[in-house]
């Protein structure tokens, strides 16, 4: 299997698309910052010395807006703010911050998009360009069984998405330390889950981000998979997942609206930070709820994809 | 000798329509099978099936005593093949490629692939990419691909497609080396007669998804009795006394006297009475008869007796 691995790998590292890949994502992590260092002066930044008296002024607003509110997301959200400010003022954590490295890496996990846009682009191409090669030919009559062959390929490109994650991390971080400096101390991430608000540290708080925002990429570039697999076709494999990339989330936002079976759709569930850090798209929807849907839209398509390549009779 | 490729009963149906119907065949070692049969005639998907790329939907395929079917691993690791065109991974360099493969069987050391680079005679350009390859040495290189885990058949469609004669002969030259001397059992399919004729030891000859005639190729192109031409003037009186002597052989006009289908003792008879007839007798030729004849005649009586 490893070997295998291998020689996607390098199929992948051969061709001078992945590299332009890799410079598109560098760059465009460069001007981000860039274009953040124009904007902020961290020389002028001063922390408000009566920021506690704001908060709870803020607190207080909050307060009437709640009980004023007749929806129950209206009112998770305006409780979730309350108790994290409340936990601030506690525990003399200010909450305007300095911006350091740590905001620098979460804004430009904005980025995981066009990092699932490369990853899809491989993800929709790897199954399909070796029937447009005619490479699928020679590469089935080896002493081993298509399962595995698929197998080494989908995990390939899971090794593609993570190298590509690197790279988006290290490089943000390196990038954001030089330019906006590493803070002094560590200031933790305030996480509200189930009415309580805890410390996490920073930089696990950043990599969870990361995993979270990652699951509808990995959904995408596995019915992207899917499709190159079934119909031997990477142009429709791309232009879907691409397609649904892009809108899936609002479409399934505005049918959420409307119908509770909107619950159902895969965009629904696939992002899990409305658990911790907001709140459900539809109500009534749980983490567990969600995890569940995402195994089985994922089985589906592994099934999908497994089945028709194995039983395939490659012809042309 | 040693039976190596078994097919069994085997039949192919696509979409309701029977593709191979009921074929069976041995391949034994160190023996040259060719496959033969008009475009369209089911060459390639039976190939095809004997190297698992698509299914069987009735009948066996056993490779090496292994099935196909059931035991795909153990089956295909004895096959090394070239399907159609020998597609490689343009992008990468000729070795790359064969790393690429070697990776995929077990055992394959650095030397054994600088080896078989050297027996294809590609070392020079090897780690050039495999698009700037001429298709001769595309089609080098694919031999090159299937030999690396030293198969014991060796599976070639087509494989001198698009080739020009040199490369049609290296070929050839190869494909008769490595079944006698590494005793491999090599199965070749074509629809090009005159190369079968000069590669094979054995052909079947396949006509709508049928095999109809499997024959050792001398026996298959001598089949029937041997041609004579004989260049006689006046040929017309020539004929009339083949005919009178001769009543059940035919013979007929040819452009530079008469041909005639005769066993070869009767040869001396004939030029007696020719002489003493007056005849002039320039030369005596045996013409034997090419794979084509032979072809065209099978194909059309099977097909006629099928149909009838």
């Amino acid at each position: 299997m490893v070997n295998l691995i291998k020689n996607e790998w390098m199929k992948i590292f051969k061709r001078p698309g992945t590299f332009v890949m890799i410079g598109i994502l560098i760059v465009s992590i460069t001007l981000v910052g860039i274009i953040i260092k124009a904007q902020h002066n961290d020389k002028d930044f001063v922390q408000d010395s009566n920021w506690q008296q704001v908060l709870q002024e803020e607190n207080n607003a909050l307060k009437q807006q709640l009980a004023q509110s007749r929806t129950t997301m209206e009112k998770q959200f305006f409780k979730k703010e309350i108790a994290i400010n409340d936990y601030r003022i506690k525990h003399d954590l200010p909450s305007r911050e300095k911006y350091t490295v740590w905001s620098f890496v979460k804004d430009s996990s904005q980025l995981i998009m066009l990092a699932g846009l490369f990853i899809i682009i491989i993800s929709a191409g790897i199954v399909a360009s070796e029937f447009n090669w005619g490479t699928i030919k020679l590469l089935l009559i080896r002493p081993i069984n298509r399962t595995r062959i698929l197998l080494s390929k989908y995990l390939t490109v899971l090794l593609y998405a993570l190298f590509l994650l690197a790279i988006l991390f290290v490089f943000s971080t390196t990038l954001g330390a030089i330019l906006f400096g590493t803070p002094e101390k560590a200031i933790p991430y305030l996480n509200y889950y189930n009415g309580q608000v805890t410390e996490q540290n920073i930089v696990v708080h950043l990599l969870i981000d990361y995993g979270l925002s990652s699951i509808a990429m990995i959904m995408l570039v596995t019915m992207a998979f899917m499709i190159s697999s079934v119909f031997r076709n990477s142009s429709l494999a791309i232009g879907l997942s691409l397609f649904l990339l892009f809108t899936g989330a609002q479409f399934t936002a505005l049918l959420a609206m409307k119908f509770n079976w909107a619950k159902y759709l895969l965009f629904a569930n696939t992002d899990l930070k409305q658990y911790f850090e907001g709140t459900p798209m539809v109500e009534g929807m749980t983490l567990p709820f969600s995890i569940t849907m995402l195994l089985i839209y994922f089985a589906i398509f592994q099934f999908l994809a497994f089945y028709v390549f194995k039983k395939r009779d490659v012809a042309a | 000798m040693e039976t190596i490729v078994e097919l069994k009963d085997v039949t192919k149906v696509i979409k309701g329509r029977t593709i191979i119907d009921n074929i069976s065949f041995q391949v034994n070692k160190g023996e040259v099978f060719g496959f033969l049969g008009p475009n369209g005639a089911g060459k390639t998907t039976t190939i095809r099936m004997i190297v698992g790329l698509m299914g069987i939907t009735s009948g066996d395929i056993t490779i090496g005593g292994s099935s196909i079917k059931s035991e795909f691993e153990e089956a295909v690791g004895h096959i090394g093949a070239i399907v159609e065109n020998p597609e490689m991974y343009k992008f990468l360099s000729g070795y790359q490629n064969l790393v690429h493969y070697a990776r995929m069987s077990k055992g394959i050391t650095k030397e054994k692939i600088r080896e078989t680079v050297e027996l294809v005679g590609l070392t020079d350009r090897i780690n050039d990419k495999v698009k700037t390859y001429s298709l001769g040495m595309r089609q080098r290189l694919g031999l090159a691909q299937c030999l690396l885990h030293e198969p014991d058949v060796l599976i070639l469609d087509e494989p001198t497609n698009g080739l020009d004669p040199a490369g049609i002969r290296e070929i050839r030259d190869y494909v008769r080396k490595l079944a006698r001397e590494k005793n491999m059992a090599v199965i070749v399919s074509s629809h090009l007669l005159s190369e079968m004729e000069m590669m094979c030891d054995r052909i079947g000859i396949i006509q709508n998804g049928r095999l109809i005639d499997v024959q050792h190729m001398k026996e298959f192109v001598n089949g029937s009795e041997v041609m004579y031409e004989l260049e006689v003037t006046p040929s017309e009186k020539a004929l009339s006394i083949l005919r009178v002597n001769y009543p059940n052989a035919s013979a007929t006009l040819s452009s530079n006297g008469v041909a005639v289908e005769l066993p070869k003792k009767e040869i001396p008879n004939i030029v007696k009475v020719f002489v003493q007839e007056d005849i002039k007798v320039f030369g005596i030729k045996e013409v034997a008869k090419t794979l084509e004849d032979r072809f065209l005649e099978v194909t059309s009586e099977k097909g006629a007796a099928n149909r009838g």
